[in-house]
């Protein structure tokens, strides 16, 4: 590893030969009594109004033998911190933090003054609330982990940073309050950011591949949340939580598929309709994966699913239809997709007309013009609806309804049944950081099915679910 | 993934799985030896099995598997060779479910008979949950167990008001003969004690665990004499012409007509837990092999796909003739099933005491 020499010259050389770029400059000035000094910054992220301000105008009145000791009291600069090897230096400046050296240095200054750009602190507009708090992450990690420890305000709270990535060498907060999460869980996490050797991350999610047990899975094995006071309330539970600088979902882990069908909502309103939304939430999901299915393995293979009346209406409707029932479907379920995708992606006011010519010239015209028939536009609109009750799962349940199409079209209802039972087996053989996917249901554990797609009231919710197997277990007193 | 089955699981499965295995062809086939008297050699079924189930459970106090327990007495070989056959007779315990299942999917689930090709995915399924291990069924069974609870007791609300329990009386119509004759043949469908030998050494064992188990066992039992009855109750003497008996009693359900065949819910729902319960004799019989050999890579994943291959040709070779099939196995082979069921665990208890005298 090499050092700073002490010689300014040679040391500012030996760095501007490891940072290149033109974007790193380099600002001498002497002080008041003649001692020279140099700053090295890269531009576009160091605050130079700041670096002014809490570290140049100070210096200029520097007066004694300079060390890095005296440097460092003289510099305003609320974070600082000194360092000698050329390439953390080089790393600093690189992160937008100045590096000042000057004559006989050995041991540079490095003074907190990044330019931090954020955007306003702001409600995610995929976990909107109607009761509770509305902030959200944002891209910040600092801004990020100070909204945690806003809420969580104690010793027992760890934030411990990380650095993933050879090129972008991205900060990942590891969160979590000790004495309550898993240690076990915790070291495991550490290890396993650890041994990532990928050159950049450019959003948590890069980070979900390297935590899931089955990488490859379709399975989602890792929580996420958009919302300050769910991972708080994530962290409280036991787990452990990481924010990934750049990303304003953070991550949590062991994750439970229960999770996803509980809102933030659900513990500000009586138990009673927290339950009943949770149990909709579930409903409105199976039906969205499998009423196209059943509506082809019935048209197909058995027609005694229909109501007598359903099927005469079924019937009339298909009569001049030209293609076969689980082909029609899955050109709407198609449709609905491009629509879904264009109408994200386009400018809003795209997306206004976009969503007139998807509901009246692909639906309605396609229903006169006879290419589809007006109960499998109704079945797929509702699908498509009931899909976005569970919107963090759409990833995967939206491709298990096109499978579950795909087989009830070729082998009927028994085709279905088999998908589910394939699914189930690998849902319960699934776990991550020792802890099932599946967990309260399978396996049962009675004590946390109080808060899972039911709820109890918050008094009956005394203890910290059993499935995390925090050593902390009571919560409440 | 943790390598002991819970206590709970193995209640779970005693008292809701292993009844969905009765509820296909068995009333049927009562009804046809026994007419109107067809619970008391259902109820004597579930008796004997349900003592059966208790002796098993005691056996696992001992926390060895099979192979362990006779390799103690007998030596690795002899143990090795006898663990082989009991997986011989867990393979010949699941032609009848399996021949159950695929008959009642192909006249159930379609309108038209399919060709048996229809059947084929349930062997791809098979192959998956087989090559896992048995400890991972326990979790499945916690799952399960709503399901099969639901499914039964929506079939039997559904059919309840459509029964006329007048037509189990008077009692002792079919008379001596036709009362031993439904209880031999019916043996062959009570072997769920067998299928907990091979768990034996993966029970996580509690006290009391043996008395539980059989009361758990003898609960399920109650549904299915209860569903016994409401099936003779509805169909009478034409009962034993009406092969998948859950999947036809709930038809008459008066609200049918307004909201469509709602009981398919609840039909659909045993039929998934009827896939794992298929498919558990050859998942216990491919552990059995597994301890006999050793455990060794992809042993499992091989033992899967050659026994449900064999199945399958069966199956194919054999389409014609699977009645003739069922009615060999319930009619001339029933004896081969309590052998192994109520034989092994007897026979094991004394090799147990004589060790501790040792």
């Amino acid at each position: 590893m090499k050092t700073l020499s002490g010689d300014l010259k040679k040391d500012v050389d030996a760095l501007k030969k490891l940072l290149p770029a033109e974007d790193i400059l380099t600002f001498s000035f002497s002080s008041e009594k003649g001692l020279d000094f140099c700053i090295l910054f890269a531009d576009p992220i160091t605050d130079k109004e700041l670096l002014g301000e809490q570290v140049i105008r100070p210096l200029k009145h520097f007066s004694d033998k300079p060390t890095a000791d005296m440097v460092g009291s003289f510099i305003t600069s609320p974070e600082m911190k000194k360092e000698k090897e050329l390439q953390k230096l080089a790393a600093e400046v690189l992160a937008g933090n100045p590096v000042i050296l000057w004559d006989g240095a050995d041991e540079g200054v490095v003074a907190g003054t990044k330019k931090v750009f954020t955007r306003a602190i702001s409600e995610p507009s995929t976990d909107v609330a109607v009761k509770g708090p509305r902030e959200g992450f944002i891209e910040d990690v600092k801004t990020n982990t100070s909204l945690i420890r806003r809420r969580l305000k104690t010793g027992e709270l760890k934030i411990e940073m990380l650095e993933v990535g050879r090129r972008s060498k991205t900060f990942v907060a590891l969160c979590y309050l000790e004495g309550t999460a898993v240690k076990k869980t915790v070291e495991e996490v550490k290890k396993k950011i650890g041994e990532i050797d990928i050159d950049i991350i450019p959003d948590s999610s890069y980070l979900t591949h390297f935590l899931a047990s089955r990488p490859y899975s379709l399975v989602k094995q890792v929580g996420t949340t958009e919302k300050p006071d769910i991972f708080c309330a994530k962290l409280a539970e036991g787990r452990v939580g990481l924010i990934v600088d750049g990303s304003p979902i953070a991550l949590t882990v062991p994750y439970l598929l229960v999770e996803d069908f509980q809102s933030s909502e659900d513990y500000f309103v009586p138990p009673y309709r927290a339950t009943f939304t949770r149990l909709l939430r579930l409903f409105a999901l199976i039906v969205a994966i499998y009423l196209p299915a059943f509506y082809i393995a019935g048209q197909l293979f058995k027609l005694q699913l229909f109501p007598v009346k359903l099927l005469l209406t079924i019937a009339g409707s298909i009569r001049d239809i030209p293609f076969s029932p689980s082909l029609e479907m899955l050109l709407v379920l198609l449709v609905l997709e491009v629509l879904n995708e264009a109408s994200i992606r386009m400018p809003k006011y795209v997306g206004m007309a976009l969503s007139v010519v998807g509901a009246l010239v692909l639906g309605e015209t396609a229903v006169s013009a006879g290419f589809v028939s007006t109960p499998a536009i109704i079945i797929i609109a509702f699908s498509g609806i009931g899909l976005y009750a569970v919107p963090n799962l759409i990833e995967q349940t939206s491709v298990v309804r096109l499978a579950m199409l795909l087989v009830a079209g070729s082998v009927g209802t028994y085709g279905i049944i088999l998908l589910t039972a394939f699914m189930l087996l690998y849902l319960v053989t699934t776990e991550n950081f020792g802890t099932p996917l599946l967990a309260p249901f399978s396996p049962i554990v009675g004590r946390d099915l109080r808060d899972s797609v039911f709820k109890y009231n918050l008094g009956s919710l005394d203890t910290r679910p059993r499935t995390l197997k925090s050593p902390n277990r009571r919560r409440l007193k | 993934m943790k390598h002991k089955l819970a206590s709970r699981q193995i209640y779970l499965f005693l008292s809701c799985i292993a009844p969905v295995g009765k509820l296909v062809f068995l009333p049927a086939h009562l009804a046809r030896y026994a007419k109107n008297d067809l619970l008391f050699p259902a109820a004597l079924e579930f008796l004997v099995q349900a003592g059966a189930v208790f002796l098993v459970l005691l056996l696992a106090k001992r926390e060895k598997s099979l192979h362990e327990m006779l390799e103690e007495v007998f030596g690795r070989i002899a143990a090795s060779v006898l663990v082989c056959i009991f997986a011989l007779f867990l393979l010949f315990c699941s032609l009848l479910p399996l021949l159950e299942q695929q008959l009642f999917v192909q006249s159930e689930f379609y309108d038209t008979l399919p060709s048996l090709v229809a059947f084929g995915p349930f062997f791809i399924f098979s192959v998956y949950l087989c090559a896992k291990p048995l400890a991972s069924l326990g979790r499945t069974w916690d799952i399960l167990a709503p399901f099969a609870a639901a499914g039964l007791v929506g079939i039997l609300l559904l059919s309840v008001g459509s029964a006329d329990f007048g037509a189990l009386a008077p009692v002792g119509a079919a008379g001596g003969s036709g009362f031993l004759r439904a209880t031999a043949s019916a043996t062959s469908w009570f072997f769920d004690a067998a299928l907990l030998i091979p768990f034996l050494g993966k029970f996580e064992y509690k006290k009391g665990m043996a008395w539980k188990g059989a009361l758990c066992y003898l609960g399920g039992g109650a549904a299915v004499l209860l569903f016994l009855a409401v099936f003779y109750g509805i169909f009478g003497p034409i009962a034993f012409n009406q092969l998948f008996g859950f999947s036809k009693t709930s038809k008459y359900f008066s609200g049918i007509t307004v909201l469509g065949r709602i009981d398919y819910l609840f039909i659909y729902s045993l039929a998934l837990v009827m896939a794992f319960y298929v498919a558990l004799p050859l998942q216990g019989g491919i552990e059995c092999v597994v301890q006999a050999v050793g455990e060794k890579k992809y042993l499992r994943t091989f033992l899967s796909i050659a026994v449900n291959a064999l199945l399958f040709a069966l199956l194919v070779l054999l389409e014609y003739r699977l009645r003739d099939v069922l009615s060999v196995i319930s009619d001339t082979l029933y004896w081969i099933f309590p052998i192994f069921f109520l034989l092994v665990p007897v026979l094991l208890l004394p090799l147990r005491r004589r060790r501790r005298e040792s």
